[in-house]
């Protein structure tokens, strides 16, 4: 299939699923390549930067003045609590290995929790995620159900800026037969398995659409209450909404003027990003990824050599004792000792037959090629006398 | 295709929401999938010329999907009803994947002719009995079984076996012929002398009364005979003559009774001052009679007075 796969014109549909007349072309940044080992790389290190610090106290295993007893007491050489009175004295003290000692490594606050990373690659990274959401196989992959919505990437008019109401985003959502992705957030509510249930991480659920605008009128506060949809404003893109998990694809529904943005904030390849610093879309590595189609390409093909088969025919096998030219391939003189046996078998008849003529009375059957054979005779005669002279 | 190997790199490598794998295989859980298993030719997703047949309902429906409509889930898939008889199907699928990849064309046709045939098996099978299959219940089965078990030890077979036999043999139902073994024979005859004994003593002294509170008794126990001892065979044919005659509708006896032993019901005594419709006594005198071993020949009969 050709690059056309990426449609130049997309359709703004209205409130009630309906194309509402405008069209937008399709930004550039649908063309970049889908990188799915950067996205990774980055969302897990971006990731890093919302961590809060833990630590055990510094203090911990060192409250106490123990010295090791040294050697000569029978007892190991660990430090062991001093004075007595008490069953704490001369106890191992200290020690990763000691109750009541300090932990191995003690975790500490100063451990480096946040990543740096390079503004190129979270922009790749960004470029990357949005047009892998431009993918409907991947956002279906993902695990969204978007089998009925009526375009990729998804345009609404701008009116849903404005809304208020959970109730209009609800039924805009259902107009726009989005409204099944929601009911399988509803589906995957659960309680999380292990420790994180009291850690103030008790529910889990799937994540569902993600609703970006370009100027929030009330629209957050509309979709705020329905599960699993998140708000963002265009102007502040985040990898880890549109790339949940590190893995591409995610369901967006875009309004009209935030998708009209995304060609001025990441460029097109003829012209650079006006809203971000010395930033142009990425090149891909390869132009044409369809491999197979590039090796069968004329412009190849015209280049390599013809290829080197061998055909080989399938040949019946006969048989030499039953197939006289198998045999005499094998064995020329096969010919001759046919023919051979053959005229002595026949010559046998002819006596047997002669004897019976015989005692019968009757003439025998005359020879075969008799004439022939005293034409021969003389003929040799001739030669031989040729030969001699 | 800028796209088609980007997503196959993408949904194989990564996460795919219908992939579903075991430890030799990978399936696709996805519904258009034409084999169901996740390979890059099969993969819905990953190939934008593709196509299914699917049924539902008993119609088998060609769905295909072209690059074109790529960009618009709603309208992807188009659907073309397929006809019921197998081979004009099978040319509507030649004539509507006509320049499409083999692959295609072949899983659609194998895929059409699977349905039909579990099509046609599901029609036959309706016509057909169907094993209803219900589950056992553990608990109960045990439970039952243990009863049964219980049950039948407290019915006591044995004991109401051998009231039965000698019943029917009272009866008569067994004829004269009947070979008793010796031993049971003599202990019978002993009871019987020692229960004549008594009866006499009985008779004598408190005269009816207690006949006859033993007789309502019998009577209670059995409505038909007089109760037996336990081993009375002999007497159980003079009883079963007197029956016959005092019984109502008297009984059907499949064994010729001689008329001999018709006289042995008019020697009840006086344990009867009342009329009785149906009660015999055993009287103090018994007629016993053993047959010898040749049926057919006339019998010696041997008349034992106890």
């Amino acid at each position: 299939m050709s690059l056309s796969a990426a449609r130049p014109v997309i359709t703004v549909y209205g409130e009630k699923n309906e194309p509402s007349g405008t069209t937008c072309s399709l930004p550039a940044v649908y063309k970049a390549p889908i990188r799915p080992d950067i996205v990774s790389v980055i969302h897990h290190e971006i990731a890093k930067n919302h961590r809060q610090a833990y630590a055990v106290n510094q203090d911990s295993g060192h409250q106490t003045s123990a010295e090791s007893w040294g050697t000569g007491r029978a007892v190991a050489r660990i430090p062991r609590v001093r004075g007595g009175g008490t069953h704490r004295s001369g106890q191992g003290a200290y020690g990763n290995m000691c109750r009541g000692g300090h932990m191995f490594a003690p975790t500490k606050t100063w451990r480096r929790w946040h990543r740096k990373v390079n503004v190129a690659q979270k922009r790749y990274a960004m470029c990357s995620a949005i047009a892998a959401t431009g993918v409907p196989a991947l956002v279906m992959a993902k695990g969204h159900r978007i089998e009925n919505i009526p375009e990729v990437p998804l345009v609404v008019s701008d009116k849903i800026q404005s809304y208020n109401k959970t109730k209009e985003a609800v039924i805009l959502l259902r107009r726009l037969k989005a409204w099944s992705d929601i009911e399988q957030v509803y589906n995957t509510k659960r309680m999380r398995a292990g420790k994180g249930k009291m850690r103030n991480r008790r529910r889990v659920q799937k994540l569902g659409p993600l609703v970006i605008y370009a100027n929030d009128q009330g629209l957050t506060r509309a979709f705020r209450n329905i599960p699993g949809v998140d708000t963002i404003c265009v102007d502040n893109l985040n990898l880890l909404k549109l790339a949940p998990g590190g893995h591409v694809g995610r369901f967006c529904i875009w309004t009209e003027s935030a998708f009209k943005k995304l060609d001025a904030l990441y460029g097109t390849w003829r012209k650079a990003s006006s809203e971000k610093k010395n930033w142009n879309l990425p090149q891909p590595k390869m132009a044409q990824t369809d491999l197979a189609k590039l090796l069968k390409s004329e412009e190849i093909r015209k280049v390599l050599r013809a290829p080197n088969k061998k055909i080989y025919k399938a040949v019946m096998k006969t048989n030499p004792l039953k197939n006289t030219r198998a045999m005499v391939q094998l064995n020329p003189y096969a010919v001759v000792q046919k023919k051979n046996a053959e005229l002595l078998a026949a010559k046998r008849l002819r006596e047997k037959a002669a004897v019976k003529a015989k005692k019968a009375g009757q003439k025998p059957a005359p020879q075969p090629n008799v004439k022939r054979a005293a034409a021969l005779a003389k003929k040799g005669k001739a030669k031989k006398g040729k030969g001699k002279k | 295709m800028q796209h088609d190997d980007v997503i196959w790199s993408i949904i194989n490598k990564s996460f795919c929401q219908y992939k579903s794998q075991t430890k030799t295989q990978k399936f696709c859980r996805n519904e258009y999938n034409l084999t169901g298993l996740c390979s890059r030719a099969s993969c819905p997703l990953a190939n934008s010329q593709y196509a299914t047949v699917r049924e539902e309902e008993g119609v088998c429906y060609l769905y295909m999907k072209t690059i074109e409509r790529a960009a618009f889930p709603a309208r992807l898939w188009e659907k073309v009803k397929l006809s019921r008889n197998l081979e004009q199907a099978m040319r509507q699928l030649e004539e509507n994947l006509v320049f499409w990849p083999g692959f295609i064309k072949q899983k659609c046709k194998q895929r059409l002719l699977k349905i039909a045939q579990y099509l046609t098996r599901m029609r036959k099978l309706r016509l057909k009995r169907q094993k209803k299959l219900v589950p056992l219940q553990r608990k109960i089965e045990r439970r039952e079984r243990r009863r049964e078990e219980k049950a039948l030890v407290a019915a006591r077979i044995d004991n109401q076996i051998e009231k039965e036999l000698l019943e029917r043999l009272k009866r008569g139902t067994y004829g004269d012929i009947y070979n008793f073994s010796q031993k049971a024979f003599d202990q019978a005859l002993n009871a019987e002398e020692v229960e004549d004994e008594e009866d006499e003593a009985e008779e004598e002294v408190e005269g009816e009364f207690e006949e006859e509170v033993e007789e309502e008794m019998d009577e209670e126990l059995t409505r038909e005979f007089v109760a037996a001892d336990d081993f009375d065979q002999s007497e159980s044919e003079d009883e079963a003559e007197s029956d016959i005659e005092d019984g109502p509708g008297g009984r059907a006896l499949t064994g010729g009774q001689s008329p001999d032993e018709a006289t042995s019901s008019d020697e009840e005594p006086a344990s009867e001052p009342r009329v009785r419709v149906r009660s015999t006594r055993r009287k103090p005198r018994v007629e016993m009679e053993v047959e010898t071993e040749e049926p057919t020949a006339p019998r010696i009969r041997q008349k034992l007075k106890a």
